[in-house]
């Protein structure tokens, strides 16, 4: 019978060393003495790229199709969407 | 006749989302928990930038270096989570056995973690409500050392009480894991899956995932920048 | 073989051929059906007591100085001599709003009719997850008795009215009330955990168990409806639960997230809570519009005037309805220019709810008009709810809302929409759908009735309310006499009074005919409207289990008058030579 479930796996322990390297990185960004703003950028985008590893490989959803996916992208601009309305209050 | 089946979707079934019903439940399920770290984190986001002189600078008040391996503790868990997964897909039932152990005792040992980071905070003086006057962190941040924009340790209070809110919450989550982990892991070598059938730790590893995954971005907000 | 696997499949458990215990069978019930009716009983009951509140608070404004009837059996913390003390009266005003929003018209709609319709319309045996289904109801009734446990605690139960602003619902200093407040919001964070465990259930449901042929676009708008308003209560009740978690932490263990004092923001909690509180809205209201879809082609015998402008209109709504909430804070001094963007997109949000409407008057243009109970109340939601609708766009313009916000020209739009709109949806559902659940008829003369005085005791009580909400009548005030402007105001608050007096005493008409239509009613047979739904193709009420074979879905769901068939109705699952369809291969492996 057809097994939507066939894929092959990842290679989960090099994602694993990804995400060690990202980890380290980002505990080393930190510190340094660069602008915030910029140290901000070079943090969050290194998060969600380690988030997305989870997401895509071990979640699987590399795989999965399309209709799942929607799911999931489905709640994230209403993240972003609250998130910048109320930040705008403070905007000087 | 239906057992084989099940980690699939009937062929007529293929109206649906292409996934059997207790995936897709859990990743609708988890849709609303990404809404509920919304509120929670959003709001951190939201305090942040409009009090930023009540936040102290990365590892002034909150420990990195512990944290940070507590932070690759918890991912060392997914990718034991996904390994038990992997195995039990391809039949390998032993294997898949002790991941699932390992996945439940790494869990356990993150939470045990930031338990003692939150007794040593208290103990310093962070709090929900602010630092405790007369406290260690008291002292430094009236002499000015810990980062915080302002002098008066009272108005800290923001930082207090969105570190433990948020942090708080994730280890709940993380606790309730583990919890259903135990149950996982336990069915798991009462041989309760078979390769055919093994919805359960998928189920379970997708929560888990999403836990770590939730941490990814709370670390790095909180403890990094 | 099919039905065995399929109800083993959907079901998780084995199929009916032990016999369940009583306790099994309707108390912890796993059926979709029984627990529908569960929440019936007990939002029915959160009906009244939210309208008796209601009756207080208007004995209050219509008769000031003069002792409630029965008002001398309250304590005197209350209402001592039987007049409503401020304090009392400020719990009043927040229990009706928070009685009737979370625990009468939300589980009305979302918990009765999304529990007993879906599976049924859909093909299904019953939810994707019955037990979880089970954990929702009785995640609620705890969660209604904490709520109703906040009048007898110390200090009084919540009174910062149902939006429960910060900082007055965050530091008890201000109010006096404590553990009330705290109670409020625990009670409501378990309503929003059974809330959010419903909602994945129908999610799933409605995705994975449709029967084989019906496709997306051969949904009845009822469960259209029903499916996108889970999809709202996923995303946005947990905005609440974060949001209520953060006030209790303010309340109890210090922290200062609404306190200005300590570096928080009180504006916060507005932002939360709307962001939630908006979609809520659409909670409220879609599924009444789907169960009027589904009720006016019935009564009209013709399908749905633009069927998939309808289903386009339930989604645009749903869509907009994430980014109107700031129209509930023109006044509140957030940033002008949200303001703006706030007041263009709430008037956006009017245009789907016209296409439905005109969609609706389409529909009847020219139908067979059977004017049965169910299509009374149905016909009046339109109309009522168009009225709402009206003073909506009134208020979604920031110049005049400045003007009107938070008065009673608020209080008649939420009226309008909720009562106007969803209660009367709710009366013509429940008598429509009925004789499936319980197997006997209502009476239709005291539905009339019913139908009748409510509607006109309701246009009593609640148009004034424009008149004086522009005239400057502020909302949730105990005594408008003490300013002297409003003191001619006292003889339209005390009409509205009398109004809601027999809109009131009107209900007992509808839980009467409710209660014993219950023992003696008309037996109904398995189709009583001659409607197409798949649930009039098995008996009323169904077996456990629904559908004796998996159905196979041939046609739209609103075919009535079709010149193909002599009847003017034809079930989804009929095929045209009159034959009835089972899926034609077995549904699993």
């Amino acid at each position: 019978m057809t097994d939507s479930h066939e894929f092959q796996h990842p290679n989960y322990w090099a994602v694993w060393g990804f995400l060690f390297v990202l980890t380290v990185t980002e505990v080393g960004v930190a510190f340094l003495p660069w602008s915030k703003n910029l140290l901000i950028l070079l943090l969050l985008g290194m998060a969600l790229w380690k988030a997305l590893l989870v997401a895509l490989y071990f979640m699987h959803l590399r795989f999965e199709k399309f209709r799942l996916r929607i799911f999931v992208l489905a709640p994230l601009p209403l993240t972003v969407i609250i998130v910048i309305a109320v930040l705008t209050e403070f905007v000087r | 006749m239906a057992h084989a089946a099940v980690m699939t979707t009937p062929a007529n079934r293929e109206l649906g989302a292409g996934v059997y019903n207790e995936k897709l439940g859990m990743w609708v399920f988890l849709g609303s928990e990404v809404m509920f770290f919304t509120a929670l984190i959003g709001s951190y986001i939201i305090l942040r930038f409009a009090n930023p002189g009540a936040f102290g600078a990365p590892g002034q008040v909150l420990n990195v270096p512990v944290t940070a391996v507590n932070t690759f503790l918890l991912i060392c868990s997914s990718v034991t989570m996904v390994k038990a997964f992997a195995a039990a897909h391809d039949g390998e039932m032993q294997k898949m056995k002790y991941y699932l152990l390992a996945t439940t005792i790494i869990g356990a040992a993150f939470v045990g973690v930031q338990v003692y980071e939150y007794t040593h905070l208290i103990h310093e003086g962070f709090l929900p409500s602010g630092i405790r006057p007369g406290s260690h962190l008291a002292e430094l941040a009236e002499a000015g050392q810990l980062g915080l924009g302002v002098a008066d340790p009272g108005v800290a209070g923001v930082y207090g009480s969105s570190f433990y809110t948020m942090t708080g919450f994730h280890g709940f989550h993380v606790t309730c894991g583990v919890i259903c982990m135990s149950f996982v892991t336990i069915k798991a070598f009462r041989g309760g899956y078979t390769q055919a059938d093994h919805r359960g730790i998928e189920v379970v590893g997708l929560y888990w995932h999403f836990v770590d995954l939730v941490w990814i971005i709370l670390f790095t907000i909180v403890y990094l920048i | 073989m099919a039905t065995a696997a399929l109800a083993h499949d959907a079901a998780g458990h084995h199929g009916d051929a032990h016999e369940l215990s009583f306790i099994r069978k309707y108390i912890f019930s796993t059926d979709h059906k029984i627990i529908g009716i569960q929440f019936l009983l007990m939002s029915l009951i959160f009906l009244g007591i939210g309208g008796f509140a209601a009756m207080m608070i208007r004995w209050q404004l219509g008769f000031p100085g003069e002792a409630f009837p029965g008002g001398a059996l309250l304590p005197e913390t209350m209402a001592p001599g039987g007049i409503v003390l401020p304090e009392f009266y400020n719990s009043l005003v927040t229990m009706h709003g928070t009685l009737m929003v979370f625990f009468a018209v939300m589980p009305l709609l979302v918990g009765v009719f999304g529990n007993f319709l879906i599976p049924l319309k859909i093909g299904a045996p019953d939810m994707a997850f019955p037990r979880l289904n089970m954990w929702s109801f009785w995640i609620a009734v705890p969660a209604g008795i904490l709520m109703m446990a906040g009048f007898f605690v110390e200090g009084g139960h919540a009174a910062a009215g149902w939006t429960s602003y910060a900082p007055l619902s965050a530091i008890g200093e201000y109010s006096g009330v404590y553990t009330g407040q705290q109670i409020w919001l625990l009670s409501l964070a378990m309503l929003g955990l059974s809330s959010i465990l419903g909602a994945t259930n129908y999610i799933t449901t409605v995705v994975n168990l449709r029967a084989p042929g019906m496709g997306w676009f051969r949904l009845p708008l009822s469960i259209w409806a029903l499916f996108v308003t889970a999809i709202l209560v996923l995303l946005a009740i947990p905005i609440l639960s974060g949001a209520a978690i953060m006030l209790f932490f303010d309340q109890t263990i210090g922290t200062h997230f609404f306190d200005a004092t300590g570096g928080g923001q009180p504006l916060l909690w507005q932002h939360l809570f709307w962001y939630f509180g908006h979609p809520e809205v659409y909670i409220l209201i879609l599924p009444a519009m789907g169960v009027v879809s589904d009720i006016i082609a019935n009564g009209s015998r013709k399908p749905i005037f633009g069927y998939h402008s309808m289903v386009y209109a339930i989604i645009a709504i749903a869509f907009l309805g994430w980014i109107v909430w700031g129209h509930h804070m023109f006044q509140s001094g957030m940033n002008p220019s949200l303001g703006m963007t706030f007041m263009i997109s709430t008037l956006l949000i009017a245009v789907p709810s016209a296409i439905k409407t005109f969609n609706w008057m389409g529909t009847m243009w020219r139908g067979q008009l059977n004017f049965h109970v169910p299509m009374l109340h149905a016909i009046t939601f339109v109309s009522m709810f168009v009225i709402g609708g009206l003073s909506g766009v009134f208020m979604a313009s920031t110049p005049v809302d400045i003007y009107i916000h938070d008065t009673y020209f608020i209080v008649a739009h939420i009226h309008y929409v909720l009562f106007g709109g969803s209660l009367f949806a709710i009366y013509a559902a429940v008598t429509f759908w009925y004789p499936k659940m319980f197997g006997r008829l209502m009476d239709p003369f005291w539905g009339k009735v019913h139908w009748i005085l409510t509607l006109i005791a309701f246009n009593v009580t609640f148009f004034p309310m424009h008149t004086i909400g522009a005239q400057g009548h502020m909302r949730r005030i105990y005594d408008p006499n003490q300013y002297e402007f409003l003191q001619p105001l006292q003889g339209t608050n005390t009409l509205i009074t009398i109004g809601a007096l027999v809109l009131f005493g009107s209900q007992f008409i509808f839980i009467l005919n409710f209660v014993i239509s219950w023992f003696t009613g008309a037996k109904a047979s398995a189709n009583p409207w001659d409607d197409n739904g798949l649930e009039w193709t098995v008996p009323s009420p169904p077996p456990h289990g629904n559908f004796a074979t998996v159905p196979n879905v041939y046609h739209a769901p609103y075919e009535f008058s079709s010149p193909l068939v002599e009847e003017d109705f034809l079930p989804q699952n009929r095929k045209l030579d009159g034959t009835v369809g089972s899926a034609d291969t077995p549904a699993a492996g």
